[in-house]
């Protein structure tokens, strides 16, 4: 009887779980459907899309965070296009009055998502706020007085400062109004869209800005959402929740790219993979011994194995669309010509196989880390192609990279690293920080005096051609010095419903969403 | 009266001691784990800076002062009610914590709903079927929901529900049929502990004196079962609840990420990769407040459950 009943219970329970989840389930179908009843019968009026994003946002400020502009709710004086070129954007001209000085002129019709107008003053008044609530900013920026006048602002920087005009792209030098309050939630500001409502690192919801100065645009709302796991951005791309998922893992992309409403978009990034030589340790401040790993790596392998297809072999460290890009060929793998470099530089095989000098075995030590997945992988991939020729190398794991890097200088020999090498479309700022001696990206303590003098030349220069010839000239020194082996430029790959028009991914990763873009 | 006083009385003191203890502990390993947030507030934003402008910046942040000067700072706030600002997002951390603490305990409240829905009648199968196959299942069902990583369960329950079936939203908070899947997969992850602590309890006081005593007065067996000897073998379950609130609130984390679950998970997963003190540190005096809390309730729910301790015996 016990028995009888406990078996009861249990069904019931059982029962009622599945019962109070199926009503939960239709009250959810039901509410879908009567979500896209409502879709239906506004559709004439309504049009909506849903983008999911990998990195959340903890605030939307556009002087703190990227997804001001990502969302587009706020804009920058200039942008770079899909050229990867510098266009107007708020600002409709600007002029560089002395090596110090640039003044830019703002669109007339600009206004505020308040309706206020957007003239050189309220240009000043948000640059001073980014200058005061951004740190690196500021420290970027270099500003050294602004003067408001009309429609004009012009900025003096306290030193000769030719890169201004591309530090100027960043997102955190979007034009906000200050006065307001709740900036981190509600920013008011001129992009195409403004914001409805904010939830930290889960989503934000904006709508159409009917007085955008460059016509409102196509869709009445868009919702941003973030989720940190890849495989979840790719399932809710395929259940429909998403219309475009960035970000996608490589290996969930099948089912993307079989299906008939669903696109993989894949562009090359900013960003260069890549391994860098610790120029402190003594058997690596040969060239030849760099010459001989970069040997080692198999570009086209890497590509294809470790990233399916999505990423293109790097010939240096800018993305190869840049004019100021080298315009050599990748490097091809050759492990016979390494050995030949190896002895040249008095490395020798011992009884076991392994190169030695003066009785010391080639053993290095390659860091690598979690955060990109296939980084470790190209640790592994050429700690073996390194084991067949005859150099041992150890592999370690670290968490945090950047402060291992710079706290246990002495430890590592070379490291996988990855840095987004021109976020604005120009090198400086990667020539500035990953190879003078002082820069914050350089740990392995490269220094090269004839591209630093490079480098600070570059500083001073301010003609765009010349500029050109200059990054050229850096990268032709770097890929003969090799401090560093770049390996591939990894590709952005997005998820895209079909229903999306007038829509690609851009290589900067800046502007998600735009007034252009559109759904049938 | 004065036990529940003398319960509330101790518990106080102990919060107040764990808080002291735990801030210093984690601020310690904090400051010895590599890593600062001054890099990464820089690296959030790409720009141009040298070392030496790390340096003004750790500087100004009082990051180059010794530990016990910076402790001293920090706890000097907190008992003025300040938990600081976050490094990275400038924001109060204490609004940081507080809009995402309803959404994570909302989504406990799913969970421990689930788990009960899970663990109550599969341990009441197991006990009643000792031996036989229902128990035999039963095993193997907290087998699996132990076995089972929280990460893979969710997906899989996303695959199913929202891809295949198409009837639950994939993540995000909003409307009812939102909490189904995250409650759920926290559900089973907490669930095993629970079913074969029930069916142990439950076959031991099955075989109790009193339900011999409740037996042979010819009471009818279901009612034994559901009246007696159910809510005696609670009680294990509800200290076990007081001691799991911890890793709860660690294993919620996983979860929240996984369904976009706008409760403290980002927040502090992101807080720890970057180093954002103000916000490590407020979180782990607010979860230990919580924790504090909930095992007060628990002591208070005993004396509800079971009236023996209310004359200060405590439990066999």
């Amino acid at each position: 009887m016990l028995k009888k009943y406990a078996v009861f219970f249990f069904i019931f329970a059982v029962l009622l779980a599945f019962v109070t989840g199926c009503t939960n389930s239709e009250e959810s179908s039901n509410s879908q459907v009567r979500e896209e009843g409502t879709d239906n019968s506004a559709k004439t009026e309504k049009k909506s899309i849903t983008l999911l994003y990998s990195f959340a946002s903890k605030t939307i400020d556009p002087h703190q965070d990227f997804m001001g502009v990502r969302a587009g709710i706020a804009e920058t004086l200039v942008k770079i296009d899909q050229n990867l070129e510098i266009q107007p954007w708020l600002a409709e001209s600007w002029q560089q009055i002395d090596e110090k000085t640039w003044t830019f002129t703002i669109r007339d019709g600009v206004t505020f998502h308040d309706g206020t107008i957007v003239d050189g003053e309220a240009v000043e008044a948000s640059f001073e706020r980014v200058l005061e609530v951004n740190d690196a900013i500021a420290a970027n920026l270099k500003i050294e007085t602004m003067e408001a006048s009309g429609q004009d602002i012009t900025f003096m920087t306290t030193e000769e400062y030719p890169s201004f005009l591309s530090e100027l792209v960043h997102t955190n030098t979007s034009v906000i109004k200050i006065d307001v309050e709740n900036i981190s939630e509600k920013p008011i500001a001129t992009g195409a869209f403004q914001v409805v409502d904010f939830t930290a690192e889960a989503e934000i919801k904006v709508e159409k800005y009917d007085d955008y100065w460059d016509g409102p645009a196509n869709l009445d709302e868009v919702t941003i959402k973030f989720n940190s796991d890849g495989n979840v951005r790719a399932l809710a791309l395929q259940s429909g929740e998403a219309d475009i998922a960035y970000h996608l893992p490589p290996e969930a992309l099948a089912p993307i790219e079989s299906s008939d409403n669903l696109r993989v978009e894949s562009v090359s990034s900013l960003r260069a993979h890549f391994i860098l030589y610790n120029a402190n340790k003594p058997a690596l401040q040969d060239v030849r011994v760099r010459r001989a790993l970069d040997l080692l790596i198999n570009r086209p392998v890497a590509v294809s194995e470790i990233m399916n297809g999505h990423a293109t072999s790097a010939n240096g460290p800018f993305n190869r669309d840049f004019a100021f890009a080298s315009d050599e060929e990748p490097k091809q793998y050759d492990p016979v010509q390494a050995e030949v470099l190896l002895k040249e530089a008095g490395y020798e095989r011992n009884a076991e196989g392994m190169f030695e000098k003066g009785g010391t075995v080639l053993e290095l030590t390659l860091a690598t880390y979690q955060g990109r997945p296939e980084l470790p992988l190209m640790a592994q991939y050429l700690q073996a192609e390194a084991s067949s020729l005859g150099i041992k190398i150890n592999i370690v794991t670290v968490e945090n990279i950047d402060s291992y890097l710079w706290e246990q200088q002495d430890e590592w020999d070379l490291v996988t690293y990855s840095v987004l090498t021109a976020p604005r479309g120009d090198g400086g700022y990667f020539l500035n920080v990953a190879y003078l001696p002082e820069g914050s990206l350089n740990p392995g303590q490269i220094d090269i005096p004839e591209l630093n003098e490079i480098t600070k030349q570059l500083n001073v220069t301010a003609d765009l051609e010349n500029r050109v010839v200059l990054q050229k000239n850096a990268v032709d020194i770097i890929q003969e010095e090799l401090p560093q082996s770049f390996i591939l430029h990894p590709h952005i790959i997005v998820g895209v419903n079909e229903r999306v028009k007038n829509w690609t991914p851009g290589a900067e990763e800046y502007y998600l969403i735009t007034n252009q873009m559109d759904v049938e | 009266m004065q036990r529940v006083l003398s319960i509330i009385g101790s518990r106080c003191l102990q919060l107040v001691i764990m808080v002291l203890v735990l801030s210093f502990v984690t601020f310690l390993l904090m400051k010895v784990t590599p890593g600062d947030p001054i890099r990464a507030l820089l690296k959030v934003d790409d720009v141009v800076v040298t070392t030496a402008e790390e340096e003004r910046l750790m500087k100004e942040y009082g990051f180059d002062q010794p530990i016990f000067v910076q402790y001293k700072e920090w706890i000097l706030n907190v008992v003025q009610l300040d938990l600081g600002e976050s490094i990275i997002a400038k924001r109060p951390v204490f609004d940081m914590i507080m809009s995402r603490l309803p959404a994570t305990i909302a989504l406990s409240i799913g969970g421990l709903v689930a788990l009960f829905l899970i663990s109550v009648p599969i341990g009441i199968l197991g006990a009643v079927y000792e031996g036989r196959w229902p128990d035999y299942l039963s095993r193997w069902i907290a087998l699996v929901g132990a076995s089972i990583p929280s990460f893979w369960l969710g997906l899989l329950l996303i695959y199913f529900f929202s891809l295949k079936l198409n009837i639950l939203p994939v993540m995000g908070k909003g409307t009812f049929a939102h909490y189904i899947l995250p409650s759920i997969t926290l559900g089973v992850a907490m669930a095993p502990m629970y079913i074969r602590l029930l069916r142990e309890r439950l076959i031991s006081t099955l075989q109790s004196s009193y339900i011999e005593a409740a037996k042979t007065r010819g009471l009818r067996k279901e009612r034994i079962l559901f009246f007696h000897a159910l809510r005696g073998s609670l009680i294990p379950l509800v200290t076990m609840f007081g001691l799991s609130i911890g890793s709860l609130l660690g294993g919620i984390t996983v979860i929240e990420i996984l369904f976009s679950w706008p409760g403290m998970g980002e927040l502090i997963v992101q807080a720890v990769m970057q180093r954002d003190y103000p916000v490590i540190q407020g979180y782990i005096l607010i979860v230990g407040f919580l924790v504090v809390i909930t095992n007060l309730v628990v002591d208070l729910t005993y004396l509800v459950i079971n009236p023996q301790i209310k004359q200060g015996k405590e439990l066999g």
